[in-house]
């Protein structure tokens, strides 16, 4: 069960990755991304590329990922929602709009990156032994990578001159731009960060897992199902869906056949949100 | 008078709704001046408009001798032009603290910043007792005491209230009404201020504007419009 639970740990924290990203977008822009999970894929393509195929460090191919994917969020939000949010108010559209964008996606990365799964080789060798369960290395490293990247998300949201005003901006835009923030700056960035780090997620699990270009829709359903039971648009609860979808996950392949974990999953979710609609830890108002 | 603040012939529609039809006004530097007139005049459209939040159809918004018009929220924050609008639209999710940081935003000297921060909790000791509540917990008054603060923490020249005195106790208002008047004084800052509470801003202000259907019906000093029968029937109830 140890084991169970260290395994869980390591889909958990990158999952929390995945639904702060998702959770940042929905806040700012009251955008549901549904193309996290190809901006995810990405990533994990990016490493892939600078590791594997240019021969540099795995680390800066991460890096790269946040980069280039969270430059992709920056030209979405500049080209695709801005334009479209400008014109109309339903939010229907902005969702049409982000299912658009990933089918976009991943058809551009199948041509571009071709069917073939990809990995990279591992970041470090050797078994760590924890509470009598043993987990390899690269895996002990990933967990301590993504929950750094945490810590340094919230310290940057709670507690810099930028992060105070993405939270101001989630709250009250035109409030926010009377305290002289330029709101176009502010959402492309914000955007940016977001796309960045579904981008950072997926690069960092290129180190466990393989990637192919068709990785990003569960990815984006599962992102979808952790801000809907942390509840949508807070942070401290993206990060508890992140770790209860990891919990969940890595219990129900241990102890069930495959296909049956996620249709056991749904229902739960299915179930817990009929008890209480707005997540576990969001607000009834939004 | 050398106007600090002018604004001529502004125009300002929604959609095919004209919400102000080309008017024009002056302030002084370090002026208080009013613009009265019922709901739906016009008065909140004008400062959407001095603020940028709102793109005028047409006219001129100048302060200091530089554009307002056609740059947007920032830049008028950046030129001296705080506004507090209606409803106070503090960040409810938000500490006091963090509000009140939040109007510094585009100050860059951080000793300034939080000789300011003390200088307003000195003022409002209550705001200091409550810094680390969430700013939406606190009384509809002690929010417009942070709405207030917040716009000053960015230094304005030029401090534009929207409503101060609406839905707030009584108290909280003579308070707030005297804190203007302190910040008029003592800083020289310029204040427009919009009111339904016509007796509290005649009383405030050196002159006033007074607004219906988008067009300025009269204007002059205070003193005088408080005194004209025409605006005592209207605005302050015969």
């Amino acid at each position: 069960m140890t084991q169970v639970l260290l395994n869980a740990l390591v889909v958990g924290t990158t999952y929390a990755l995945i639904a702060l990203g998702i959770t940042i977008i929905f806040s700012i822009m009251k955008v549901v991304n549904f193309a996290h999970g190809q901006l995810y894929m990405i990533g994990g393509f990016v490493v892939y590329y600078f590791n594997v195929v240019f021969g540099l460090p795995f680390w800066f191919g991460l890096l790269m990922s946040f980069v280039i994917v969270g430059a992709l969020g920056i030209a979405m939000e500049l080209f695709l929602f801005r334009p479209v949010m400008l014109r109309v108010k339903r939010e229907e559209v902005t969702m049409l709009l982000a299912m658009g964008t990933a089918v976009f996606l991943e058809s551009l990365a199948l041509i571009v990156f071709g069917e073939k799964q990809r990995g990279v080789p591992p970041i470090a060798t050797g078994i760590v032994e924890l509470f009598g369960a043993r987990l390899p290395t690269g895996r002990v490293v990933v967990i301590v990578v993504a929950a750094l990247l945490i810590v340094a998300l919230m310290l940057f949201i709670g507690y810099t001159k930028t992060g105070r005003a993405l939270r101001a901006m989630a709250q009250d835009r035109d409030a926010t731009a009377l305290q002289g923030v330029n709101l176009k700056w502010l959402s492309a960035m914000g955007f940016g960060l977001g796309t960045g780090l579904a981008g950072l997620a997926g690069g960092l699990l290129v180190a466990i897992f393989a990637v192919h270009t068709g990785a990003g829709t569960a990815v984006s359903i599962k992102a979808f199902l952790m801000i809907m039971i942390g509840g949508a648009g807070v942070l401290s609860g993206a990060i508890l869906g992140g770790f209860v979808l990891g919990v969940l996950e890595s219990v129900g392949y241990a102890l069930l056949p495959g296909s049956m974990t996620f249709l056991i999953i749904f229902l739960i979710v299915i179930g817990f949100l009929i008890v209480r609609p707005h997540g576990i830890m969001g607000k009834p108002w939004g | 008078m050398s106007a600090a603040f002018s604004i001529s012939d502004l125009s300002v529609s929604y959609g095919k709704v004209r919400a102000v039809k080309g008017i024009s006004m002056l302030a002084g530097k370090g002026e208080i001046v009013a613009l009265i007139g019922a709901n739906g005049a016009g008065k909140t459209s004008i400062l959407r408009a001095i603020t940028g939040l709102t793109r005028p159809e047409r006219g001129e918004i100048r302060f200091d001798g530089e554009r307002l018009d056609g740059t947007g929220p920032d830049q008028v924050v950046a030129r001296g032009v705080a506004m507090v609008p209606e409803g106070r639209r503090i960040f409810p999710f938000m500490s006091v603290r963090d509000n009140l940081l939040m109007g510094a935003y585009r100050r860059k000297d951080s000793a300034g910043v939080s000789a300011d921060l003390d200088a307003i909790l000195d003022r409002f000791p209550r705001l200091r007792e409550r810094i680390k509540q969430q700013a939406g917990s606190l009384s509809g008054g002690e929010q417009q005491m942070v709405a207030i603060g917040r716009a000053l923490m960015s230094k304005p020249r030029l401090l534009l209230l929207d409503e101060p005195s609406l839905g707030i106790a009584p108290i909280i208002v003579r308070e707030i009404a005297r804190f203007v008047t302190s910040i008029n004084r003592d800083h020289g800052v310029g204040v427009i201020l919009v009111e339904q509470n016509s007796r509290m801003a005649l009383k405030l202000s050196s002159r006033a504007y007074v607004l219906e259907t988008g067009r300025i019906a009269l204007s002059g000093p205070s003193s005088e419009l408080a005194a004209n029968d025409d605006v005592r029937r209207a605005y302050l109830g015969g």
